[in-house]
């Protein structure tokens, strides 16, 4: 399903070249859900940026099914982010001036396949799934950080893609909130065998996943 | 169901949230834009005004020098409206002399043929023949109050302002029917008034007949014509002219109509020329702000534009959509522009067209489809000077990695 190698990341700053992630070598099997845990500042979200299409690395290849998307040209890359990947991010990433049925549908309508209709009945039928079959018309700051968290979900799936990948998805949410994001997760791993990569510093959230990988200081930990 | 939107859609109602997100910035920047499209479009609308009243107002204040044989009495006047009743020809020759003369800008010939013997109304009447050429003339059609509904052609007759024929009606000059096709305003200038005005091929199927009738006295050869009058291209002095014409062709006489009103038609069109560069910085500095302030729009707004680079969507989206939102608002301020130019123009209509309305100098308007033809051009050209401002930002914030956008700071 995801075959990283010899993953590398440098940025440029005032200090000079800062390399954040080293050379990293990461498998995932299609069903897994694994998790990348480190402390503050490892390189675990610029690998996942990597891995998800946003970020370009500094060497290395990403293998999405087969496919090495960094090789894709920025239209194609627009297209494998677009149905390919979903992301949850750890902060609120819904466009706060769209309804939350127009932020879940959003990407269904880049995704030029189908009609408006249909996505739309895909953002209803997603966000129903996700207990906010009420909210369809509201806006982000209408409410509360656990819905505005369950409608990026939605909004992560509606493309169906084969990998979802989440940055700290519960970063800023209550225990409670926590709990039933990790249970959509885990619902959505066994029942549907869609592929998880989660990164996230908090070890009790990584252990709920088949498999923990360790990364500090831009490489993989033992 | 929720009501349902497409993606271009959804893409112009972010645009025009985002502008109802900002809306004191939103209105300075329609307030910047209106009050330069408003300035274009009322200087626009204005110089086409003013360029239409000069041509039959400012010419009709007469040529600047008429170009007469150098043996013709002259009763020199304000307005240089036609040449003067003589038996001295110039060769048309001159004309063309004239015409490729360095400060000339247009030469109209006529030859005025002053007799009592045409016929005109039965009796002895004098009466003062002219024949003009329509193409370069600068003096008969800009005095042109009433006209028949088509293009003037052989066989008509334009009639002084003192003359009572009405429109359409028949003359008999010389034995020939001649079709009465305008009347002139009255002018004061006695020639002008009373002249019956003929284009030179009707002069010359009528040639045959006058001969017969006037003998030796009759316009007897072709290409003779009694005088050119002139007028001076934008920045010519007058006594240069003056001089290469008396240098260049012997045996004519300049006469020098009067200098200010020459001075004001070239001023005027300096002026205007002036009035379109003063247009072309206003839409290129309009370029500049909205380039300055969408440049600090998205810096605002990256990672909204990350997060959508981050679910699919692809850079000409993403540029189409901030062009969109620039083109939108800068249309808006058009708009804007083109409301408060009209009430400016009726500002201006109640002052300065009045003064010249009352100083005898018509201003004409433009025709309303014109002026809103101006119009639209005015809000088009702002929102294309808008989306032009807006493309380097947008070109630059799309060319940046979504990870960038996402993580810059909102």
């Amino acid at each position: 399903m995801l075959s990283c190698v010899d993953l590398a990341k440098s940025y440029s700053s005032e200090r000079g070249e800062i390399e954040a992630v080293k050379g990293i070598d990461i498998e995932v099997q299609p069903g897994e859900f694994a998790s990348i845990v480190g402390r503050s500042g490892s390189g675990k979200s610029s690998l996942l940026a990597m891995i998800g299409g946003l970020s370009r690395p500094s060497r290395g290849t990403v293998r999405v099914e087969d496919t090495d998307i960094w090789s894709l040209n920025d239209d194609r890359l627009a297209n494998f982010r677009n149905r390919r990947v979903g992301f949850v991010y750890q902060f609120a990433s819904l466009l706060p001036t769209l309804r939350i049925v127009d932020n879940v549908a959003l990407p269904a309508l880049l995704h030029r396949a189908q009609d408006a209709a249909d996505a739309y009945q895909k953002a209803a039928g997603s966000l129903a799934q996700l207990g906010l079959s009420d909210h369809l018309d509201a806006y982000p700051a209408e409410i509360s950080a656990g819905e505005q968290r369950r409608a990026v979900i939605a909004r992560a799936l509606i493309n169906s893609p084969a990998l979802l990948l989440a940055d700290e998805p519960t970063s800023d949410l209550d225990e409670e909130t926590e709990r039933r994001i990790m249970d959509q997760f885990r619902a959505l791993n066994r029942e549907h065998g869609l592929t998880l990569l989660m990164v996230t510093h908090n070890l009790p959230l990584a252990q709920q996943t088949d498999r923990i990988i360790h990364i500090a200081d831009g490489r993989l930990a033992s | 169901m929720p009501k349902k939107s497409g993606i271009g859609f959804l893409l112009a109602s972010l645009a025009l949230q985002n502008l109802g997100r900002r809306k004191a910035r939103t209105l300075l920047l329609l307030t910047a834009v209106a009050i330069c499209g408003g300035a274009v479009f009322t200087g626009a609308v204005l110089m086409q005004s003013i360029e239409s009243s000069m041509s039959v107002g400012f010419t009709r204040l007469g040529a600047d020098m008429l170009v007469v044989p150098s043996g013709t009495l002259t009763n020199i006047t304000a307005a240089l409206l036609t040449a003067e009743p003589t038996d001295l020809r110039l060769d048309d020759r001159v004309l063309k002399g004239l015409e490729a003369l360095k400060g000339v800008e247009k030469a109209a010939p006529q030859l005025v043929f002053r007799t009592d013997a045409s016929g005109y109304k039965g009796r002895g009447e004098v009466v003062d023949l002219i024949a003009f050429d329509p193409a370069r003339d600068i003096t008969v059609q800009p005095w042109l109050e009433q006209h028949l509904e088509r293009p003037l052609r052989k066989g008509d007759v334009i009639i002084g302002g003192r003359r009572e024929e009405a429109l359409g009606s028949e003359l008999m000059i010389f034995g020939w029917p001649l079709t009465v096709y305008g009347k002139l305003g009255k002018t004061a200038v006695g020639t002008h008034e009373r002249g019956l005005f003929i284009t030179f091929p009707t002069l010359a199927d009528m040639r045959a007949t006058m001969q017969q009738i006037c003998g030796a006295k009759g316009p007897l050869e072709p290409e003779k014509i009694s005088g050119v009058l002139l007028e001076l291209a934008p920045g010519a002095k007058t006594q240069q002219v003056r001089f290469a014409v008396l240098a260049n062709f012997p045996g004519v006489k300049v006469v020098s109509g009067e200098s200010m009103l020459t001075s004001i038609r070239q001023g005027l069109t300096a002026l205007l020329g002036g009035v379109l560069a003063l247009m072309a910085i206003m839409f290129v500095s309009t370029g500049l702000m909205v380039s300055v302030l969408f440049s600090a729009i998205i810096t605002e707004r990256k990672r909204e534009l990350g997060l959508l680079r981050a679910v699919g969507a692809r850079r000409n989206q993403i540029v189409g959509m901030l062009l969109m939102e620039a083109g939108l608002a800068t249309a808006m301020g058009g708009v804007g522009g083109c409301v408060l130019g009209l009430l400016l123009m009726r500002v201006y209509e109640r002052s300065l067209v009045y003064h010249l309305d009352s100083m005898g100098i018509p201003f004409l308007w433009l025709p309303a489809g014109t002026t809103s033809l101006i119009a639209l051009s005015c809000i088009a050209l702002t929102s294309l000077i808008g989306a032009a401002g807006a493309f380097y930002p947008a070109w630059r914030a799309s060319r940046l990695e979504p990870y960038a956008l996402i993580r810059s700071e909102g």
